[in-house]
C-alpha cells in the first residue's frame, strides 16, 4: 500500500476489508491492472439502487450455492404437507435474513472458510436427524423448527461475509441489500419448486423409506466432505 | 427408523399434480434462461425483457470486464513487462502550465461506457500531489500502479465527482488512473498534477 494524505480512514476500512478478502479467499490469478471479472466486478463498477439487477444476483447467488440447496433438501426430506414445508422454510429464510442483513450493515467480517465449515456441520446435522440418529444416540428429539432457524442464522452470516467482498456502493446499499434479500428467498422458491416435484415422485416409490437411509447417509458424507473442504482451506489460507 | 413417520399415499402429490408441476417448471427455466440468464450473463437479449428489467447493461459489463481481464492477461501476463509496454503503446499528452501550484492540468472527455488511463512516470519513493474534478456526471476510477511484475492498487472510487490528495511510489513505474464512465451523459474530467514525475503517460 502506498501511504495517502486524504481520507485516511475511509483507507483504513478499505484495507482491513481487502486484508478480509485476502483471509477468505482462495487467491486466483493475478490481474496486472486489477480488474474484477463477473458479477463482483459488475457491482464495484455501479452506485445507486438497482433493484432487479440485485434480486437476480441473489437468486444467482442461492441457485447456485449446492451448500444452501443441500439444507433445503435435508428440511424438507420428510416434509410433505405444503403448511409444514412453507413453516420450515420460513424459519430457515428468517434465520438467514436476520443476520445477512445485520451482518452486511454491521460489517461482522467472519472468516468465510470458518462459517462455510459450520454450514457444512448443519447438513451432518440435519441428515443425521432424518436419520433419527438422535433419538437412537440420546433417546430424545431435538426440537426441529430450533434447528432450521439456527441454520438459517449461520446460512446468513455466510451469506454476509460473501456480499462484503462484493464491496456494495454506499450510495443505495440498503435498498439493493432488502433486492439481494428478495432474490436469495426467490431462489430458495425455485430450489424448493423442483426439490418438491424431485420428492414427490421419489417418496410415490415403494421403496422410498429404504432409500431414503441411503440418501441421508449420502447427505451426512458431503456434509463431512464440505466441512473438510472448508478446515483445509482455513489452515492453507493462514 | 427415521424422525418422520412415513408418508401415507393418499397425502402426497398425485402424478397429474407431479406432471402437470414439472411441465411449469420446464417452462418457467427455459423462460428464466431466455429472459434473464442470456441478458444477465452474456448481454444478449433476444426478448428484450432483460433490457427492461436492467439485465443487459449487467451482462455488458461482465462481458467488458472479462475482455479486459483477458487481455490485461495477455499483455501483463506474467513476463513482468507491463510499464515498458505501457511506455510503448502510450502517447505523450500535451501539457499545459496551470495555476503556479500545479504542473500539469489535463482535461479529457469520456462517453458513456468509454474508459481512458492516465499515468505519470515515477521513481520509486516520489511524490505526486493531485486534484481532479468531473463536469456533467460521476465517474470511476482505479489509482494503481503495476511495474516489472509488482502491482499495487491505492484507491478505488465510484460514482464520484471529485478527487484530491497525495500518494507516495512504493516502486518505480507508471502510477496513475484508470478511469471509466458509467454514468448516463458523457464526462468531462480536469486532472491537475504536481510532484516528482518525469512523464504523463496516457493510453486508450
Amino acid at each position: 500500500m502506498f501511504p495517502i494524505t486524504q481520507g485516511g480512514k475511509r483507507m483504513a476500512m478499505r484495507l482491513s476489508l481487502a486484508v478480509l478478502t485476502l483471509l477468505v479467499l482462495v487467491p486466483g490469478p493475478l490481474l496486472a491492472h486489477d480488474v474484477t471479472p463477473g458479477d463482483a466486478g459488475y457491482i464495484q463498477e455501479i452506485w445507486g439502487v438497482h433493484i432487479i439487477p440485485f434480486i437476480y444476483l441473489g437468486t444467482k447467488h442461492m441457485i447456485t450455492g449446492y451448500d444452501h440447496i443441500l439444507v433445503l433438501l435435508g428440511v424438507v426430506f420428510f416434509l410433505y404437507h405444503m403448511r409444514e414445508v412453507a413453516l420450515y422454510v420460513s424459519l430457515f429464510a428468517l434465520g438467514h435474513s436476520v443476520t445477512m442483513l445485520l451482518g452486511v450493515w454491521y460489517g461482522w467480517g467472519i472468516n468465510a472458510y470458518v462459517i462455510d465449515a459450520i454450514i457444512g456441520l448443519s447438513v451432518v446435522y440435519k441428515a443425521l436427524d432424518n436419520l433419527g440418529a438422535f433419538q437412537k444416540w440420546f433417546g430424545v428429539q431435538p426440537n426441529t423448527k430450533a434447528a432450521t432457524l439456527i441454520f438459517g442464522l449461520f446460512h446468513g452470516t455466510g451469506l454476509a461475509s460473501k456480499i462484503l467482498e462484493y464491496e456494495i456502493a454506499e450510495d443505495g446499499l440498503l435498498a439493493n441489500l432488502l433486492a439481494f434479500n428478495v432474490g436469495v428467498e426467490v431462489g430458495q422458491l425455485l430450489a424448493l419448486f423442483v426439490i418438491l416435484i424431485v420428492m414427490g415422485y421419489w417418496r410415490r416409490n415403494p421403496g422410498f423409506m429404504r432409500q431414503a437411509t441411503y440418501a441421508n447417509l449420502i447427505m451426512v458424507f458431503l456434509g463431512v466432505l464440505l466441512t473438510y473442504q472448508q478446515v483445509a482451506g482455513y489452515f492453507a489460507s493462514t | 427408523m427415521y424422525n418422520a413417520p412415513k408418508p401415507k399415499l393418499e397425502d402426497l402429490p398425485t402424478k397429474a399434480q407431479l406432471r402437470r408441476s414439472s411441465i411449469i417448471a420446464g417452462i418457467g427455466a427455459v423462460a428464466i434462461a431466455v429472459m434473464v440468464y442470456m441478458p444477465a450473463e452474456l448481454g444478449q437479449d433476444p426478448t428484450g425483457v432483460g433490457s427492461l428489467l436492467g439485465l443487459t447493461e449487467m451482462g455488458e459489463i461482465k462481458r467488458q470486464l472479462a475482455e479486459e481481464a483477458a487481455a490485461d492477461e495477455a499483455l501483463h501476463g506474467t513476463d513482468g513487462s507491463s510499464w515498458l509496454m505501457d511506455d510503448l503503446l502510450g502517447l505523450f499528452v500535451s501539457t499545459a502550465q496551470a495555476q503556479e501550484a500545479w504542473t500539469d492540468e489535463l482535461t479529457f472527455t469520456l462517453a458513456p461506457g468509454d474508459s481512458t488511463e492516465i499515468k505519470a512516470t515515477m521513481e520509486q519513493g516520489a511524490t505526486l500531489f493531485y486534484a481532479w474534478t468531473s463536469n456533467g456526471g460521476r465517474v470511476n476510477f482505479d489509482l494503481h500502479a503495476h511495474a516489472n511484475g509488482q502491482d499495487v492498487t491505492c484507491e478505488k472510487g465510484r460514482g464520484q465527482t471529485e478527487g484530491a490528495g497525495s500518494f507516495e511510489t512504493p516502486f518505480a513505474g507508471d502510477h496513475g488512473w484508470f478511469w471509466r464512465n458509467r454514468d448516463a451523459e458523457a464526462v468531462t474530467v480536469t486532472l491537475q498534477l504536481r510532484g516528482d514525475y518525469s512523464a504523463i503517460v496516457r493510453s486508450e
